[in-house]
């Protein structure tokens, strides 16, 4: 991507680290762990040993991270600001989970195999099962909530989202806030999916969270493949894919997508004259995650773990913040004044996010099943 | 001038340098392109095949025997529809175009031109392309706009163009630039003498083209319509990016359980689909075979 | 002749009308800030910027990705005729029985999935030798590969337009040497053909994404995917541009071969 942003985004961004910054203080910039001012922040993390590794390493081989999504752009761009001694190029930033296990198995043993992966949470799984995750717990692991990390260290769920309502409001007026209310005739071929949820995590989100808002729950999604047909029999439902370039020019001006998918956009939209909100939908609220870990066996082991640990670390959860996914240790970055509310403006209501519960590995795959079965007759069927 | 008269198989072979070997030196040509096929296509097709013809997680039965039936069935028939409806099309504009270029041989840069932008436009495809077409004729598009300024309204006329007719058009976009660079040889070898001679007799150009155009261009016809069947059947991106009944086709769904990111466990399934795609094609091309069989002997 | 000419014109303005039409509505939405719910006679000529697009082309992203597509793109012309040519000559000249295989073959690349020949490929590879997936050059025999039902049907095509086991037979016959022979009656016939073949399947190397991103080499629709989730516009225009340049490029290429050789109807006795 260009070193020449335009001036929207350079603000932006600058905006977002400045504050960052600002409050990071002194545990930001050296990449010598320090003793730190802030007493919250515990020195010694990320360990002395694993930073001097990483940097002889010189190199994390990443894979899979849109800039736009969840801010991985200013994550990324921490990371080197904080190592400036160590590469993280992201390979095929577009690759869906099943493309990073072929990745990681087709490159194994070669130097671009990729060295961490950022996957859905039945791909992590799937990592599991065939033995590819190299154990890691970084410090601050305590801190992390038992739904958002593997009880062996496998893997850890840096940051997760909610399932929203993204409105163009310069094509659609009226703001729908429901799954109830998208049903209205006024939507007519305006709601919009982000691929087809065989497919597409965001997707399958949608269908759980209007499972959720039509009766049904994490063990019960035919509800939601229900909503979704008679959304189609109704019209309602766009023939049309998703993808920023139908979301700026307003073919698809109701997307149901993840909370962090939308701050990516803004400054695009901004710039074309496009007036957006986000809304969580009352009678549906569903989150979803994506696992991180360290691959077993990678070329670079220590700068994964490094990574790994920046993720998690408060100047990865801010990045997570600004763009609009919530991180992992959420509460304690709360807890200890480290988060604004002027930071929390790409996230949802706290209020809904207080006791998110997530669906297990079981529901998740027992949905899948009734998914791959009855979506194709029931919904997409001709 | 004596041209003695030889079998087909030896005339050739004979007069081959270093003639000793004359069989194995023959071979010798296929060689390269057999090892090459044997090594980068055919042992990734029999893999295709392996994993096909064992069970789905959870299941006994052979994910081939699962995968034709049902949802998976029609999908099959759904793809090949849309394959032999947009190659039957794009055969038709496509020649028709070649000829047309070949006629007006005298603007010397129309062929150039058009040669250039149909080989670029036969590799369209994928969101881009789409998009080109949802930005033209979806619901915010430019000439859908254009169009109800002067009173026509696509939506009200019932066309989407995330429906199957608009599928239909977006992948002509590179099926008929694909046939016309088939064509294009093919009608240059119409030599022109026989067009005159036929006029010279009172030929009418329909006469012309019933009786002497059309089957000497008809194993070109055939092949590229063949080219144009698998081409339009392969397709995924561009579907999927323009419509939602893009997830009906056999290519596209094969992605769900190979490449996607909530279905695990499944690829023998995505393999299965795979397998009968080639199947399809076996059947296809037999039928294409008998039928260019047919055709050569109207060109003796 | 003028009718048929006319109705010629008709068909070549339809048809160049529905390649541009869309690409002009990609163009505008590329170029110009402004959503089509508020175009209106005022909002016309506001906000038209090509600042995307030359961002993208001065990119170190894009030049990257760029030159190594266009290398990969060269090497799998040449690998493809140098493997096709003897083929297509071969099964044309000598075994006519052959064809109907190697047509077979060459569909088959079509219908076997980008990740199958991947995964397939990688595993036979592992056993040979794990260095050939590192390099980016790996791609080279996968490209080869997708483009064969391409390259094949061009060669194919213009051998199949005359009888060429028939003057080959009489160019031997009388006297010509193998060598004369090819370079004289042969490589005419193909010329077309080689030339079809080598665009379209340049073409399609540089339009080829899923192998490329599968085996994390980072090609020019490598690229293009990765841009266009940040900044589609831009990339969008990109994409036009390349489209005109291409095709520019190999319509150039068609004039500039044409001057050099024979008339294309290929009868030589």
């Amino acid at each position: 991507m260009s070193k020449h942003m335009k001036v929207t985004k350079k603000v932006q961004i600058a905006l977002g680290f400045t504050v960052a910054g600002l409050l990071l203080g002194a545990c930001g910039s050296s990449s010598e762990s320090t003793e730190s001012t802030d007493a919250a922040i515990v020195s010694d993390c990320p360990a002395a040993d694993i930073v001097d590794a990483a940097t002889a390493e010189a190199k994390v081989n990443l894979i899979a991270l849109p800039d736009t999504w969840a801010n991985y752009k200013g994550i990324l761009q921490s990371f080197r600001d904080k190592y400036a001694a160590i590469e993280n190029p992201v390979a095929n930033p577009d690759a869906s989970s099943a493309d990073e296990l072929t990745a990681v198995e087709t490159l194994a043993g070669q130097p671009d195999m990729p060295d961490a992966v950022d996957v859905s949470p039945a791909f992590a799984q799937e990592f599991d099962t065939k033995g590819l995750w190299e154990p890691y717990q970084p410090c601050l692991w305590d801190e992390i909530p038992t739904t958002l990390k593997d009880p062996d260290g496998k893997w850890v769920a840096a940051y997760y989202g909610l399932m929203a309502i993204g409105v163009n409001t310069t094509v659609v007026t009226e703001v729908p806030t429901s799954f109830a209310e998208l049903t209205d005739a006024k939507y007519k071929g305006l709601v919009a999916l982000n691929g087809d949820p065989r497919e597409s995590g965001a997707a399958f989100a949608a269908v759980m969270a209007a499972a959720i808002a039509n009766g049904g729950s994490f063990d019960d999604i035919l509800p939601g493949i229900q909503y979704f047909a008679d959304l189609k029999k109704s019209g309602n439902l766009s023939g049309s894919d998703v993808t920023p370039a139908s979301v700026i020019s307003g073919e698809t001006p109701l997307v149901l997508d993840w909370t962090y998918n939308y701050p990516g956009l803004a400054p695009t939209l901004a710039e074309n004259g496009v007036t957006f909100e986000v809304k969580v939908p009352t009678d549906g609220i569903y989150g979803g995650f994506y696992a991180q870990g360290v691959v077993k066996n990678s070329p670079h082991q220590n700068a994964s773990k490094l990574w790994i640990s920046h993720l998690i670390s408060d100047e990865g959860a801010l990045g997570y913040i600004e763009g609009g996914a919530i991180p992992a240790r959420f509460d304690a970055l709360v807890a200890s004044g480290k988060v604004t509310p002027e930071m929390m403006k790409n996230l949802p209501d706290p209020a809904l996010t207080a006791n998110i519960t997530f669906p297990s590995a079981d529901q998740v795959a027992k949905a899948k099943e009734v998914l791959a079965a009855q979506w194709g007759p029931m919904v997409s069927g001709n | 001038m004596n041209l003695t008269v030889r079998s087909e198989r030896d005339s050739l072979a004979e007069r081959v340098p270093f003639g000793v070997f004359k069989h194995m030196r023959s071979w010798v040509v296929l060689a390269p392109f057999m090892l090459f096929v044997a090594v980068f296509l055919l042992w990734p097709t029999f893999s295709v095949f392996r994993s096909a013809l064992q069970p789905v997680e959870g299941s006994s039965k052979p994910a081939m025997l699962e995968a034709i039936s049902g949802q998976y069935l029609d999908a099959i028939l759904y793809s090949v529809r849309l394959s032999a409806l947009t190659a039957g099309l794009g055969a038709v504009i496509g020649t028709l175009v070649a000829v047309s270029a070949v006629s007006l041989n005298q603007f010397k840069g129309l062929r150039n031109v058009l040669v250039g932008y149909s080989a670029v436009a036969a590799n369209l495809g994928g969101i881009p392309l789409a998009f080109a077409f949802v930005a033209s004729l979806g619901m915010q598009g430019l000439y859908t706009k254009l169009l109800s300024v002067i009173g026509i309204n696509l939506s009200d006329l019932g066309f989407k163009i995330s429906d199957f007719s608009g599928i239909v058009i977006v992948y002509l976009y590179f099926q008929i630039p694909l046939m016309t660079l088939v064509m294009l040889p093919a009608v240059d070898g119409l030599k022109v003498t026989l067009k005159e001679a036929a006029a010279s007799v009172g030929a009418t150009p329909r006469q012309y083209w019933r009786s002497i155009g059309i089957p000497l261009l008809s194993p070109s016809l055939l092949g590229g319509f063949l080219l144009l069947f698998a081409n339009a059947f392969s397709a995924y991106a561009t579907a999927y990016a323009l419509s939602a009944g893009g997830s009906n086709l056999v290519s596209v769904q094969i992605r769900f359980y190979l490449q996607g990111n909530t279905i695990t466990g499944k690829s023998n399934l995505g393999y299965a689909l795979a397998a009968w795609m080639i199947v399809v094609m076996v059947l296809a091309m037999s039928g294409y075979l008998g039928l260019r069989r047919r055709s050569e002997r109207w060109r003796k | 002749m003028i009718r048929r000419n006319f109705w010629s014109k008709v068909i070549l303005v339809i048809v160049a009308a529905f390649y541009v039409l869309p690409m002009i509505a990609m163009a505008r939405f590329s170029f110009q800030r402004v959503p089509v719910i508020k175009l209106g006679w005022s909002t016309l000529g506001k906000n038209w910027t090509a600042d995307s697009l030359i961002d993208a082309v001065t990119s170190e992203r894009f030049l990257q990705a760029g030159w190594l597509s266009i290398r990969l793109a060269l090497l799998s012309v040449v690998l493809s005729l140098v493997i096709l040519i003897p083929t297509t000559v071969y099964v044309h000249v000598m075994k006519k029985s052959a064809r109907s295989y190697v047509e077979f073959l060459s569909i088959l690349p079509y219908v076997v999935p980008p990740i199958a020949l991947v995964v397939g490929i990688s595993g036979a590879m592992k056993v040979l030798g794990t260095w050939f997936l590192a390099s980016p050059f790996s791609l080279v025999p996968f490209y080869v590969i997708i483009s064969l039902p391409f390259t094949f049907r061009s060669l194919d095509t213009s051998l199949g337009a005359i009888d060429l086991k028939t003057l080959v037979e009489a160019s031997r016959s009388l006297g010509a040497s193998w060598m004369r022979t090819t370079r004289m009656v042969i490589l005419p016939n193909l010329k077309v053909g080689i030339i079809n073949a080598s665009f379209l399947s340049f073409a399609t190397v540089l339009g080829e994404f899923t192998i490329a991103s599968l085996l994390l080499k980072f090609t020019l629709p490598a690229y293009l995917a990765e841009s266009q989730g940040s900044n589609p516009q831009g990339t969008f225009s990109v994409g036009l541009l390349l489209l005109v340049v291409s095709s520019l490029m190999f319509a150039l290429m068609n004039r500039l071969s044409k001057r050099k050789g024979h008339a294309l109807t290929g009868l030589t006795l």
